[in-house]
């Protein structure tokens, strides 16, 4: 399953830590249309390329489907950073 | 009845323990899990891993900050999608990938990555632990599955 949700933090220095919960799946509803309009595009660049579209399509579904659960931080003294993905 | 059991109804009887605290052992017999019935597997199975986390520790000049740590847990998924990824890049790009890796002494060709491959390696990679000493810092990279 695709992420649907991205949880952000980010603290800089002494500021305060931002918190944000992104709703991926309004994120992906609005690409779709774009995406549509950008199908036969694709197609064209990976036929040019040597690539089977159906292929390419294939791996890239999965890869973001693969996204579900990934987590990464980095923590310094003058900055933090994380994302969650689910 | 085995001979746990029999030996918390002596104790009983014998007044060393009484009904509740016989009770309680009972209780965490039947919690213990059984022991295995063949010799051949002496360690119980392994949870198959879901997931791949790199942890990177960087501590410079001797402790006089908190250390820098970069924490990614990568769903192992993505791994295996990502090798199919490698399957589907242009012949011609692939050489020139290979070329960049044989130039830094990587001699893996990536159109030869399956994913029979990248099983071998979660099964084998339960913790590795690099040890990187700098001049002014010391790094330290742990790889496992969990």
């Amino acid at each position: 399953m695709i992420p649907f949700a991205a949880d952000v933090s980010i603290r800089s220095g002494r500021h305060r830590e931002w918190q944000l919960w992104i709703p991926l799946a309004i994120l992906w509803i609005l690409l779709a249309p774009l995406v549509l309009i950008l199908l036969p595009f694709f197609c064209v660049a990976c036929l040019i390329g040597d690539i089977d579209p159906l292929r390419a399509i294939a791996v890239f579904w999965r890869i973001l489907t693969s996204l579900n659960d990934t987590e990464i931080s980095v923590n310094k003294p003058e900055f933090f950073f994380s994302v969650h993905l689910y | 009845m085995n001979e746990s059991r029999r030996k918390i109804l002596d104790m009983l009887a014998q007044g060393q323990i009484s009904a509740d605290e016989a009770e309680r052992l009972f209780a965490a017999l039947e919690k213990e899990p059984a022991p295995p019935s063949s010799s051949a597997s002496d360690s119980p199975p392994r949870a198959k891993p879901k997931y791949l986390r790199v942890q990177v520790e960087e501590q410079k000049d001797a402790s006089l900050h908190e250390p820098s740590v970069v924490n990614v847990r990568v769903p192992l998924q993505l791994l295996r999608a990502g090798v199919k990824l490698a399957s589907i890049i242009p012949a011609q790009a692939r050489d020139h990938v290979n070329g960049a890796l044989r130039d830094n002494g990587v001699g893996i060709d990536i159109g030869q990555i399956r994913p029979e491959n990248l099983e071998e390696i979660i099964d084998q990679l339960d913790d590795l632990t690099v040890d990187v000493d700098k001049k002014s810092e010391k790094v330290k990279v742990r790889i496992y599955c969990e």
